[in-house]
């Protein structure tokens, strides 16, 4: 029983102070017979707030602590690292929240708020009078990372954990390296090619031999948690002998007398059945099984290649598995109604392609019209993608320094050129293009007359002038969605309202995710351009490494505890627990304390309250209970 | 002072973006050394009231940090410090720095305040962007980390009453610039931005001069930065949003946007990037403090791409705050004090004229010194000033020279969670680069 408890109650700067009457409050529970002091202030979260806390630990020698201030989410770990320097045991710190839960929810009932604040703060000293010293759990981390998706975002994670001497196994979906980014003709605000840009993280990543690389892979299972992940993967074969040299594969694709659409170009182009990625990883050749007729004519084919799985470990996982472009709806904008509507992606590529002059399904491209917003702030996504606006500038700019004179119009909703990008607007405008400014509640509708296609808009810039603008080729600056990955699943990880994934915090922990050990990096959290990307992924590194290269993590105590005198064997507990944590032994549960996550399901199950949960005792519940009876 | 000769990784800025990446890098388990020149850390992000899209509140995620920065056993904060010079040796950096005097010994001064009430000196308080008086015996601010003193001795007329008030004996006229030399592995660049200064656009009629009203100077006129702190909860007049000129509550205020931003004449050609989230943000935070207030926002496009920034934006503008599409020629002031917008609306090509209240200009970002640190530390600025990134799309945390990285808005305009993510980016360059080096 805790006999001298301090209770310290925030105004959080009026947050909490404008509704709750936290006098009241301190005057409520500074007599009541364990509490040794009472005091409000401004901010106790500041150095200030915590400078008073640790002194009346010291002074007063108190042996409890409760603060009552915002969510326990921002600020619990600060007041029990500021006990813990006061000499007190952290874990004899209870922190309330009568922020989120009283003055915000209950401002228009201050008298309420203040009475609703002072029964949870009775109740948190009922607590803290039963509490224990525990102590953190130590887990040792091993140098071994497994990074999802071997795009940009991936690639840079493998080179800087690699750099830092951590292991890591990278694992992609697809026959080579490099994702999305390898297929954009012109990336800003560098001006190389997408496919430089890989080719440079390639150079680089093959320095490392302590990345494993993992291309054609398929993730079949995920467990763990952290310090301890596993992911077991599914390695599709290549069809190709190892060993053979680059001439070889040179001549064999030559050989291979199967022509196919080549996906990378959007059909744009043909590739054969076996194949290379210029400038990508691995530098090996691939059949594509789907078109092979096994003719063997490549003289390099290996038929007999089975299917490989490995059990990777890593400490901890980052997901790199990116967005994909928004795909139009049948008939959205016209689009698969007339060939001449694309995407960007496909403009993209059409640029890269073309040689020359500007063409697409034989037919030359004079005028363009690009219309902004395409599957971006609609009721269906109503985020906005962020990188649309300056690729479909950077993309009209790369059109007219290959092609020469093109007539092109942006017809937008607004030109989001943050940052630096604002140039690449200003330029777009002194090439003489045009910006038409349309009504999302009156969007453009494209026509076709004649060999041409018609798109008919009202100008807002013109005070709502009906337009006809007669272009060759309807470019849609689609936006990005979330790529579905099985491993979201397998590892629960949350999402955001806008599908992608959900980071605990965006500026507090903005690469963790709830699922402790899992990061991201990328456009998998949300739209970003190339820039954004890689800067994520240095960062989920940067915060991954205060685990990897320190080699222990700290976690919190509160897991489940059995008492064997009470246990009588049933097995409810092992049968519920959803970490497998728990198995029974000599007719006694046991725990597995790396593997308990601290849900309490076991606890509230047992029988005979033979489980209790650290942190979280039967009776200091019932205390609790019973003091909040009397509210 | 504790200095040790040799440290992993100065860091040279205490805003979020250095405070972010010395905690990371700490926890890593690497001996930082944090240098800031003013005299607490903190940085902007202190000064602003609620954080945009979350409405979290920014001293919540500010003051933890400012705290932990101190407390953590492997970093080392020098606060009213300059890197006077660095000399790259092999992979290793010397470094000189100058701790300036604060005329307050810091080892003493428990921030009591006292010298602080007694001092009959009131100058315009930086803090607060001079909206009210800070004493030339002064704590930066309440929540100033670390909470110590100084004396501002530009504006001391030295009678010695603080001397004669401080219970520790603490203030010493006679302290003097200290030469500091060491030695550190990597450097991470985390100087931050400045304001764009509102005087410069004539046309709009700011003067910072926020007590009288004369011809052409209206204290109505405020930039976004002041209206920040009116809106904060620790805001300068202990209530809510009063404007600066007459205390009356303001019941019309109008934003312009893009004040020194995408404006060749005045030498800043580029967007600003935050400014029309802040805006955004402020008018919501307005009409939840003055229910019956009116906010109008003058834009030119209005640039919410963040995670949830749109989401936002739509709630906003249901909630009834009206959005302008248009460009502010020039603000006037009328009879009454109050400030007029001239600006031609682009969607109905009128010019319209309109009175309000109060009239809050969103300024942009400008470099905050990067020139001159670049210049020390021999890195490349890009044409407008700011810290370059040479690998911008492969590794944006990268600097010209191997060994030193960039962190937060040193290289252009960004809002926090881009800011953070290149703080953090930073410090994995960093680790790769002392892990490499060492091997």
């Amino acid at each position: 029983m805790r006999e001298r408890v301090g209770v310290y109650v925030c105004h959080c700067g009026g947050n909490i102070s404008d509704y709750v009457d936290v006098k009241k409050v301190v005057e409520a529970v500074k007599d009541l017979p364990n509490v040794a002091v009472a005091r409000d202030f401004i901010f106790m979260c500041s150095d200030a707030g915590q400078d008073l806390i640790k002194e009346d630990i010291k002074n007063l020698n108190l042996d409890g602590v409760v603060v009552a201030s915002c969510s326990p989410h921002l600020h619990e770990k600060t007041f029990r690292d500021a006990a813990a320097l006061a000499g007190l045991n952290p874990y004899l710190v209870e922190h309330v929240c009568i922020r989120e839960h009283c003055s915000w929810v209950h401002s228009d009932d201050p008298e309420a708020a203040t009475q609703k604040a002072i029964w949870i703060v009775k109740s948190a000293i009922a607590k803290v009078s039963l509490a224990d010293e525990l102590q953190p759990i130590r887990l040792e981390m091993k140098p071994e990372a497994i990074v999802v998706g071997g795009g940009i975002a991936g690639m840079r994670c493998a080179i800087d954990l690699a750099k830092a001497g951590i292991k890591v196994h990278l694992i992609e979906k697809k026959p080579f390296l490099g994702g999305r980014a390898a297929q954009i003709f012109k990336l800003y605000p560098s001006g190389k090619t997408g496919s430089d840009l890989v080719k440079e993280l390639v150079d680089e990543l093959k320095r490392y031999p302590n990345i494993h690389v993992y291309t054609n892979a398929e993730i079949v299972e995920a467990s763990g948690a952290l310090g301890d992940f596993k992911v077991k993967i599914v390695v599709k074969p290549r069809y190709v002998k190892e060993g053979v040299s680059k001439e070889e594969i040179r001549r064999a694709v030559e050989c291979c007398p199967v022509e196919v659409l080549d996906e990378f170009n959007y059909g744009l182009t043909n590739r054969k059945a076996i194949y290379v990625r210029e400038s990508s990883y691995p530098e090996e050749a691939v059949i594509d099984m789907d078109h092979c007729i096994k003719c063997n004519e490549c003289g390099i084919a290996d038929f007999e290649q089975k299917e490989e799985t490995y059990e990777l470990r890593g400490s901890m996982i980052i997901l790199a598995t990116g967005a994909k472009p928004y795909e139009p709806k049948e008939g959205e904008f016209s689009y698969g109604i007339y060939d001449h509507v694309i995407t960007l992606p496909v403009f993209d590529r059409l640029l890269a392609v073309c040689d020359g002059k500007l063409e697409y399904e034989g037919k030359e491209i004079k005028d363009i019209a690009f219309i902004y917003c395409v599957g971006s702030r609609t009721e269906e996504h109503e985020y906005c993608s962020r990188y649309c606006c300056v690729a479909t500038l950077n993309a009209a700019l790369g059109a007219l320094e290959k092609f020469g004179k093109l007539r092109v119009y942006h017809i937008y909703r607004d030109i989001r050129a943050y940052g630096k990008y604002e140039t690449y607007y200003e330029k777009v405008g002194e090439e003489g293009m045009l910006f038409i400014k349309y009504d999302p509640e009156d969007p453009p509708v494209v026509e076709r007359k004649g060999d041409k296609l018609i798109v008919k808009v009202r100008d807002l810039l013109t005070g709502g002038e009906e337009l006809e603008v007669p272009v060759d080729l309807v470019v849609l600056s689609v936006g990005m969605v979330v790529e579905e990955a099985e491993i979201f699943n397998m590892l629960r990880v949350p999402f955001s309202r806008d599908g992608f994934l959900q980071e605990v915090h965006p500026k507090l922990k903005p690469v963790e995710t709830a699922i402790g050990g899992v990061l991201i990096a990328g456009t998998c959290q949300f739209p970003k351009d190339t820039v954004e990307t890689t800067a994520s992924a240095s960062a989920a590194v940067g915060r991954a490494e205060t685990y990897l290269v320190k080699g222990y993590a700290e976690l919190e105590p509160f897991i489940a505890e059995v008492d064997p005198e009470k246990c009588d064997g049933c097995s409810v507990c092992v049968e519920e627990c959803p970490a497998g944590a728990i198995r029974i032994e000599n007719g006694k549960a046991v725990i597995n304390e790396a593997l308990c996550k601290g849900c309490g399901a076991c606890g509230a199950l047992c029988p005979t309250e033979a489980i209790n949960l650290k942190g979280y005792k039967y009776e200091q519940f019932r205390a609790m209970i019973d003091i909040l009876k009397e509210a | 002072m504790d200095i040790k000769p040799e440290y992993d990784v100065l860091i040279i800025g205490g805003g979020y973006a250095g405070m972010e990446a010395s905690l990371t890098i700490a926890d890593a388990g690497f001996e930082v050394l944090l240098v800031e020149k003013e005299p607490s850390i903190g940085g902007h992000l202190i000064q602003i009231s609620k954080v945009f899209p979350t409405t979290d509140c920014a001293g919540c995620i500010t003051t933890p940090k400012m705290a932990a920065v101190p407390k953590h056993p492997k970093i080392k904060l020098l606060t009213y410090t300059e890197v006077k010079n660095v000399e790259k040796i092999g992979k290793k950096f010397r470094v000189k720095l100058v701790k300036k005097p604060r005329y307050v010994i810091e080892e003493e001064c428990i921030g009591c305040g006292r010298c602080e009430e007694v001092c009959p000196v009131l100058v315009p308080k930086e803090f607060e962007y001079g909206l009210i008086g800070r004493k030339a015996a002064y704590i930066p601010f309440e929540m100033a980390s670390p909470k110590k003193a100084l004396i501002d001795l530009d504006n001391c007329i030295m009678c010695g009453r603080c001397e004669r008030a401080c219970p520790k004996d603490a203030i010493n006229f006679l302290d003097e610039p200290k030469e500091i030399d060491v030695t550190v592995g990597a450097i991470v660049v985390a100087t931050g931005y400045n304001l764009f200064s509102p005087e410069l656009k004539k046309e709009y009629g700011y003067t910072g001069n926020l007590t009288r009203i004369h011809d052409n100077e209206n204290p109505n006129i405020i930039h976004a930065f002041q209206f920040e702190r009116l809106l904060a909860p620790s805001c300068p007049y202990h209530t809510v949003c009063l404007r600066p000129g007459d205390g009356k509550i303001p019941e019309r205020i109008a934003f312009v946007l893009c004040t020194g931003s995408r404006d060749k004449s005045l030498g800043n050609p580029i967007c600003s990037r935050v400014c029309c989230m802040y805006s955004i943000k402020q008018a919501l935070l307005y009409t939840s403090a003055i229910p019956y207030g009116e906010a109008t926002i003058y834009y030119m496009d209005i640039r919410a791409f963040g995670k949830g920034f749109e989401e936002f934006y739509n709630m906003v503008k249901e909630l009834g705050v009206r959005f302008v599409k248009g460009k502010v020629a020039k603000i006037e002031t009328n009879e009454n004090g109050n400030p007029v917008v001239v600006a031609e609306n682009f969607e109905t090509g009128e010019i319209e004229r309109e009175e309000y209240d109060m009239v809050i200009l969103s300024v942009g970002l400008l470099p905050n010194g990067s020139k001159e640190i670049a210049k020390i530390l021999g890195v490349e600025t890009d044409p407008y000033g700011w810290i370059a990134q040479p690998d911008v799309n492969g590794n944006p945390a990268k600097t010209s020279v191997e060994g030193i990285f960039v962190a937060g808005t040193a290289t252009g305009p960004m809002d926090l969670p881009d800011s953070i993510a290149l703080a953090d980016a930073a410090v994995s360059q960093c680790i790769a680069y002392l892990k490499e080096v060492k091997d």
